[in-house]
């Protein structure tokens, strides 16, 4: 299966938008909203008409601006999936996934459960149906490359954690170069092979899910990965950091850096405890019990600057939910340092 | 001197110029004959009425809607062509020709009916086989003259006056002129009919006429 | 206790505009009995000026919707330099009084005209004078219909493989479908009616160019009945158009309102 190469950038309201990456298996573009995530798809699909640079699929190229090509969007074998599907009201379910018109029309409807649905409207489906009527419909094209907007941002709750196992699985056996947006960072680990984040029109860093974890490249990623991000300025120390946080207490950390820093540590790594235990190898952040959250079998709780997940029972032990005082430790080790952006 | 209330006075288009020069303090309003008294028959609103001809008036006053009509002026019928004449129209008998763009009156209007009556005295009804459009009113058919849009029309020879520069006349032997007689009544449902009256008095003496002679309208008599 | 008399104040305004929009239809009905009318449609003028008016206003109806729909299209989708003065342009001829329309188009089509044609006095200056004072209608709620399709829509058939003229038929005349033909209904009741430019620049010419519109002018002071029953043809038109203008929108809002949202 050939990969889609783009390198192009974009003139946007605000900024210039800067995209260089291959896509080969599932990649993801995570970043707020504003950063120009539809805009890429876009430009991919070809649909946007002020890109400078090139898109290709392997040989076949779509954009080249210095070559003066530019095909049209019908001309590139993208399928693409709208963030509010934009599915033909006018027409029926069969009518839609037909429109097309490559056959195999029969077997899509089978097998995205919607075979029952053929002669309804789209007005008359709900949010997931309508979903499965559009990726239908941008398969049955018989697409090279599969684009996604916010595949999951117009489900409910409870319907979105099941179609993302459902769209994992899907990608997985559609083994095309898929390209998905969307401002959810579980969303897109949950999706994809790699992940970009996306800020202000550049990439900040590409990589697997894990990958952006460990090893977040600066302050936004990590936030936006869902770590804790505090302030402090550094000091080489030893062989440790230590970090004076803004707040007032002293860390320690095993990375590197100088300065003013951002201190990142994720809420599974933080342990919570109602005593201060005096261990010379944690950090401690004492704080005040704010919000108290149930997020399927864990918890999580802010101490003071601090987020913190823990198990349901762990909760209940320490009964948090009285709130009063209680102590965030974390390791060294868990202790990231970060450039503040 | 007491203000009296301005008239409602209906007359014919061919009066448009001079009227108002006769009496400023009127309301007028000017438009084919046929089609104001149409409008008396509905029950419009109107003092005075002052028509192209002494026929239709006299229908009026045999239906009762007015008094009883007074000649107050003459006129004459002529043929008219754009300045430029692009049909080198130089006679009636011209009009005969293929393809010349005539433009009349329409039956029922006074000077629609006259065109026909002058055609027919010089023998040259099919002459109306040429004709492109059929106007409301006098000026109608002067306006498109006027305009370059028609080759010829018939008008009256006070309205070749108005636009002197833009058109060119061609006579008509008087021998074949219809009698152009224009009447003037009082509308019998005028709530001033002393002042209509006085009007239609005034329209019949010395300065009137002396306006409606300068417009090139011919003596009552 | 004080909203009980402006809710009458209100109820006897509708009641007046009501009682004064129907009142000249009904009067005109009955003014001469259906008999009579029925009679006076055999009358040669009526049926020519029903023959000119039809012809000439289906042909400048085919040339609105030939040339509106695309015009309409390009600016309700393209932003470019000018495109609100192009659309005060075309919305021009709404607010002009037929007359001037009627100068107009001679000032331009006439013998000594910009374009000196031999148009003036003909049936296609009828039909020319028609479509311009109906086109505005058209093309106003042609853009209007165009601008209300979800842009997305649209391009997602690019994407699956429909090229911009099968797009147009395909998705965007669908559904536009309601609002062209609101458009074009009122488009043609404006055709139909049109006086003041059609008797500037085309004339008046029973069989030619005489509408009937301008046979009932010229037969009110002739034969007032015949005149009635023009205007009551008129009517009778004009009203079935307006019904079928209620079928239309209402028959394809409703379908697809809210097919876009999730």
């Amino acid at each position: 299966m050939a990969a889609l190469g783009v390198d192009f950038t974009l003139p946007l309201r605000d900024f210039e938008l800067t995209l260089a990456l291959d896509v080969e298996r599932t990649v993801a573009l995570v970043g707020p909203s504003g950063a120009g995530k539809t805009s890429i798809l876009r430009v991919i699909s070809g649909l946007a008409d002020r890109a400078r640079g090139r898109v290709a699929l392997g040989d076949e190229v779509w954009l080249d601006t210095r070559l003066r090509i530019a095909r049209r969007p019908e001309e590139r074998r993208v399928g693409l999936v709208f963030q509010e599907y934009a599915l033909f009201p006018h027409l029926s379910v069969r009518g839609n996934v037909a429109y097309a018109g490559r056959g195999r029309v029969q077997e899509l409807l089978e097998r995205f459960r919607i075979a029952h649905l053929a002669d309804a409207r789209p007005a008359d489906l709900s949010g997931g149906e309508r979903q499965r009527v559009a990726l239908a419909r941008a398969l049955a094209r018989d697409p090279a490359v599969l684009l996604l907007d916010e595949p999951l941002a117009a489900l409910d709750a409870h319907t979105k954690s099941q179609v993302r196992g459902e769209l994992h699985e899907l990608l997985r056996e559609l083994a095309l170069p898929t390209l998905l947006v969307t401002h959810d960072y579980e969303d897109a680990a949950a999706l994809a092979n790699e992940v970009g984040v996306l800020v202000d029109g550049t990439l900040r860093q590409l990589a697997s899910p894990a990958e952006l974890v460990a090893r977040p490249r600066d302050a936004f990623v990590a936030s936006f990965t869902g770590a804790n991000l505090l302030h402090g300025s550094a000091l080489r120390s030893g062989d440790m950091t230590e970090v004076r946080l803004s707040t007032g207490e002293r860390l320690f950390s095993t990375d590197d850096a100088e300065g003013e820093v951002g201190v990142v540590v994720y809420p599974w790594d933080v342990s919570v405890a109602r005593e201060h235990a005096d261990d010379s190898a944690l950090n401690v952040v004492r704080g005040e019990i704010g919000s108290v959250v149930e997020v399927a079998n864990r918890v999580r709780v802010r101490i003071g600057p601090v987020t913190a997940e823990v198990t349901s029972s762990s909760a209940g032990r320490l009964e948090l939910g009285r709130g009063g005082v209680a102590y965030a430790t974390f390791k060294a080790t868990g202790t990231r340092l970060v450039p503040l952006t | 001197m007491i203000k009296t209330a301005a008239l409602t006075v209906l007359a014919a288009a061919s009066l448009t110029n001079a009227f108002p020069k006769i009496d400023a303090h009127e309301h007028y309003s000017f438009a084919g004959s046929n089609a104001l008294a149409a409008q008396i028959r509905q029950g419009a609103p109107a003092d005075v009425f002052a028509s192209a001809n002494t026929s239709i008036p006299q229908q009026l006053y045999a239906a009762g809607l007015v008094e009883k009509p007074v000649v107050f002026t003459r006129n004459a019928l002529i043929l008219v062509v754009p300045r430029s004449n692009p049909a080198n129209i130089h006679s009636v008998y011209d009009l005969q020709r293929q393809g010349v763009k005539l433009v009349v009156a329409a039956p029922g209007v006074p000077v629609g009916d006259y065109t026909r009556v002058v055609l027919h005295n010089l023998g040259l009804d099919d002459v109306l086989s040429n004709v492109v459009s059929n106007e409301t009113d006098v000026r109608g058919v002067l306006a498109k003259v006027a305009l370059g849009e028609a080759d010829a029309g018939f008008v009256y020879t006070t309205d070749a006056r108005t636009v002197r520069g833009r058109v060119a006349t061609v006579g008509i032997r008087r021998s074949a002129e219809p009698i152009v007689r224009y009447a003037v009544a009082v509308v019998k449902s005028s709530a001033h009919k002393p002042a209509a009256r006085a009007y239609v008095r005034r329209l019949l003496g010395k300065p009137a006429q002396k306006v409606l002679r300068a417009a090139g309208f011919l003596p009552r008599k | 206790m004080r909203r009980l008399p402006a809710a009458a104040l209100v109820f006897l305004a509708s009641f007046c505009a009501l009682g004064f929009l129907a009142l000249p239809v009904v009067a005109i009905f009955s003014r001469v009995s259906p008999a009579r009318l029925v009679g006076q449609l055999g009358n040669p003028v009526v049926t020519d000026a029903l023959l000119v008016s039809i012809r000439t206003t289906l042909v400048a109806q085919a040339l609105v919707l030939a040339l509106g729909t695309p015009a309409a299209y390009v600016l309700a989708t393209r932003r470019f330099h000018g495109r609100s003065l192009l659309v005060t342009l075309v919305e021009l001829p709404l607010v002009l009084p037929p007359a001037v329309a009627g100068i107009g188009l001679l000032a331009a089509f006439g013998r000594v005209g910009l374009l000196e044609t031999r148009i003036p006095f003909t049936q296609t200056a009828v039909v020319l004078a028609v479509s311009f004072v109906a086109s505005p209608l058209y093309v106003r709620a042609a853009i209007a219909a165009f601008e209300g399709i979800d842009a997305n829509v649209v391009a997602a058939s690019r994407t699956l493989g429909a090229g911009p003229v099968r797009t147009f038929f395909r998705v965007v005349l669908p559904l536009a479908r309601g609002g062209l033909g609101a458009g074009a209904a009122l488009a043609f009741a404006r055709g139909l009616g049109e006086f003041g430019a059609t008797i500037m620049f085309a004339g008046s010419l029973r069989g030619v160019t005489q509408t009937l519109p301008l046979a009932v002018y010229a037969e009110f002071d002739v034969n007032f009945d015949v005149a009635l029953a023009v205007s009551a043809l008129l009517v009778v038109i004009s009203a079935a158009l307006l019904v079928t203008l209620k079928w239309l929108p209402s028959a394809s809002t409703s379908r697809f309102r809210f097919a876009t949202s999730s």
